[in-house]
């Protein structure tokens, strides 16, 4: 190759990493420079900023709010990225399987990542009302429970009874055998509309259960209940997304290794744990990667819920940020706001590098 | 005459004009339907008021959070040259020094405004804004529920206790139906403590929640176990509008505002409109004011013309089209006279009620000063744990006292 060429080639490839070298240095490296030096000042957005040196981080240590917003983002992350990722396995390995409709149910398993974020959390806003249709229909389970433990075991006997019979007969009967498996439902169908009807496992509530799940200060282990219910909105919204990495993960396992496996007689366990596992890790990396990062950023479900629910009890890093940035009728902190960035930033990096290093690796373990 | 002449003449006649600003001034406030009145404003009511003083007026509404467009706005520099300013997140703004107090010229369009309006908009002893409308609570009654349940009406002489016992004795008489919803929200509890001469943030700047404050905090959230209401949120509700509108309460605590929502939510409503009810021993009502103003940018190129098309918004003119118009209440004290306000249609009693609490006992702006939405938050939060039974009375007041000392001192 000639001078000429390689420094053509050279000017090449400088033009074509130009526009994104330009949009780092202006949107991370200048936005980043000037949050940190933000936060190392008073600024109210109008007037000049003041120097406040370390001034805003000694605050934020010694503010409650931060604290809270600081344990809430952590247990949030962590409940939630392991919620997700478990369940973004288990669908996509059900999702693999070759059944008859495969590609319906990817679709209804993926339906709830195409809607919006404000109208799942809309939705869900209406669901955890208090009369709304999650206490409603554990109402109904308050009410039915006995009812519903007597059908089970009514379902239990009837399907044992037919697989113990069927055994004397036929050596290849198993107990979940699809013939049994209609009968028991029927009989126990039957059975349990009679039992029903005279009123036996049916029990009438003084009162309708009317759980608070938003608008309260209840908590429940590491986490308000009000967090508990973005726990399940934004598990529900973000596993089908997950799932189809999984997916093209499992995808890319050839079959000769679980052929191979079967002939050494390797159990369904044995493959997932040896075969499946090992050869998803790549996946798994960026699976949780993208879990701890969107989990410790989650803002959106929190400010759409508004007034629903009190501040203390929906508070994360990212909306204390704003929270300090537009105070509702107060004048703006962007100091504090950016050192409250600044650290989530950090906490995001360290989390990923702790996963990194104890957790899932960008590897395949072979 | 000589040319000479002529062109004196000519010339002295153009001094003698008064010259015409030949100015565009931007001007912003909400979107939805306040385009079409601010538009009508401009174009029909003012337009040959703006065309004499040569002056072009755009309208750029604004979707959205208003006030954090505004700051925003206002920091880049790139704020428009008059623009709503609430009274609830009025304060920052003042302090921020970007807006350019009302001028001399002006101060006779102040001085015809309501006091409590204009003290809402005052900062460091200016006037900072010429209030545009405003808005009170009432009480509004569905007439049909309190005939079927065989009540009394609601009436301007009731005290606490005759409001309570008439939502009693209707929620006893009729199924599903309640006396009035209960929210968590300062800005309807703030009618009951008012009215008993509490203080939000006494003369020292503190807040202090003593007897009168227990006293109205306890007649609030007990309210639905009195069998008198019930938690807005139990009927899938965030205001007290929301449940009279469906029918499943007999009053609702708004202004002016529901007469629009119900004339398109439950257009066959029969419902009217009485004052908030009196604090049996002070005998006095309690109430806030909600309230808008225009304001006038300091950076603005054309200040001059801003405050003249702010004056022109607010003029006895504009005020009365938008009165007669059933969109807002006037700012102005002279329009209390109106005959829109004696018509009895029940948007004309409503309006005038609404009207009438801006000046009836214990009024003060919907405003926090310096601690804005966070001063607001912590009566909210004492409510909600009360009523959620979360905390005792006892328990959430002591609280919310903590967090009132820690922001306000004590």
């Amino acid at each position: 190759m000639n001078k000429s060429l390689a420094h053509k080639e050279r000017i090449a490839g400088i033009l074509f990493i130009l526009p994104f070298c330009v949009s780092l240095f202006v949107f991370f490296v200048y936005a980043l420079g000037r949050t940190f030096l933000f936060s190392l000042q008073s600024y109210d957005l109008f007037s000049a900023p003041v120097w406040n040196g370390l001034g805003n981080y000694l605050a934020l240590v010694g503010d409650p709010l931060f604290i809270l917003a600081l344990k809430h983002s952590l247990a949030f992350s962590i409940v939630v990225t392991t919620l997700q990722t478990g369940l973004a396995l288990l669908l996509a390995m059900a999702a693999n399987k070759q059944v008859k409709g495969k590609g319906v149910f990817r679709t209804i398993y993926y339906f709830p990542s195409i809607l919006s974020s404000a109208a799942m959390t809309l939705i869900f806003m209406w669901l955890f009302q208090r009369k709304g249709v999650l206490n409603q229909g554990l109402s109904w389970l308050s009410a039915h429970g006995g009812l519903l433990a007597v059908a089970l075991g009514i379902f239990l006997a009837v399907q044992t009874l037919q697989f113990v019979l069927g055994r004397r007969r036929y050596d290849w009967v198993r107990w979940g055998d699809p013939f049994h498996l209609i009968v028991s439902l029927g009989v126990t169908a039957i059975a349990t509309l009679v039992l029903a009807g005279l009123g036996v496992g049916v029990r009438d509530l003084a009162e309708p259960v009317t759980v608070t799940w938003l608008n309260t200060r209840e908590t429940f282990g590491p986490l308000p209940r009000t967090i508990w219910a973005i726990v399940a909105m934004n598990t529900f919204t973000t596993v089908p997304t997950l799932m189809l990495l999984y997916l093209a993960g499992l995808q890319s396992i050839p079959d000769s290794l679980y052929e191979a496996a079967r002939l050494e007689g390797a159990s369904a366990w044995q493959q997932i744990r040896y075969i499946t596992w090992p050869r998803l890790m790549p996946v798994s990396f960026t699976v949780v990667t993208l879990g701890i990062i969107g989990t410790l950023q989650m803002f959106d479900q929190v400010a759409l819920l508004g007034d629903a629910a009190p501040l203390e009890s929906k508070i994360t890093l990212a909306y204390f940020t704003y929270h300090n940035a537009f105070p509702p009728g107060g004048t703006p902190r962007i100091g504090m706001a950016s050192a409250g960035a600044l650290v989530l930033a950090l906490l995001t990096l360290v989390m990923v590098l702790i996963q990194r290093s104890v957790g899932v690796s960008e590897t395949t373990n072979d | 005459m000589t040319i000479k002449t002529t062109f004196m003449t000519a010339a002295i006649a153009l001094a003698a004009t008064p010259t015409l600003a030949n100015d565009v001034v931007r001007i912003s406030g909400w979107g939805g339907d306040n385009i079409v009145v601010v538009n009508s404003l401009i174009n029909e009511v003012l337009d040959d008021d703006l065309k004499a003083a040569g002056i072009t007026v755009e309208y750029e509404p604004v979707e959205g959070d208003f006030a954090q467009i505004l700051t925003n706005a206002l920091s880049a520099g790139t704020a428009p040259d008059a623009f709503y300013v609430d009274s609830f997140w009025a304060y920052p703004i003042f302090e921020s020094g970007k807006i350019d107090p009302v001028p001399a010229d002006n101060q006779d369009v102040a001085d015809a405004l309501l006091p409590a309006l204009n003290q809402a908009f005052t900062y460091e002893g200016q006037l900072m804004g010429i209030a545009k409308d405003f808005n009170t609570l009432a009480v509004q009654y569905d007439m049909d529920i309190f005939d079927d349940a065989g009540v009394d009406y609601p009436d301007m002489d009731d005290d606490w206790h005759d409001f309570r016992t008439k939502l009693q004795q209707v929620q006893a008489e009729l199924d599903d139906v309640y006396g009035i919803c209960v929210v968590p929200d300062y800005a309807r509890f703030a009618a009951f403590a008012l009215a008993t001469g509490w203080q939000p943030i006494n003369d020292q700047g503190h807040t202090v929640l003593d007897d009168r404050f227990r006293e109205a905090f306890e007649f609030y959230v007990t309210l639905p176990d009195e069998n008198a209401g019930v938690l807005a949120t139990d009927l899938g509700q965030g205001w007290t509008g929301g449940c009279f509108g469906n029918g499943d309460t007999a009053v609702a605590m708004e202004g002016a505002w529901m007469i629009g929502f119900l004339r398109d939510q439950a257009p066959n409503k029969y419902y009217s409109t009485v004052g908030i009810p009196k604090h049996p021993e002070t005998g006095d009502r309690g109430n806030l004011v909600f309230t808008v103003a225009w304001g006038v940018a300091a950076d603005s190129d054309v200040k001059d013309s801003a405050h003249k098309v702010v004056e022109l918004l607010t003029s006895e003119k504009a005020q009365q089209w938008v009165l007669e118009s059933g969109l807002a209440l006037p700012s102005r004290e002279a329009l209390a006279d109106n005959d829109f306000f004696n018509g009895d249609s029940t948007a004309a009693i409503t309006s005038r009620v609404v009207f009438e609490g801006a000046s009836d006992g214990q009024v003060e702006p919907f405003q926090f000063g310096e601690y804005g939405g966070e001063w607001k938050a912590i009566v909210d939060e004492a409510l909600s744990a009360a009523l959620l039974k979360e905390r005792s009375i006892d328990e959430a007041i002591a609280h919310a006292q903590e967090q009132f000392d820690r922001l306000t001192g004590r």
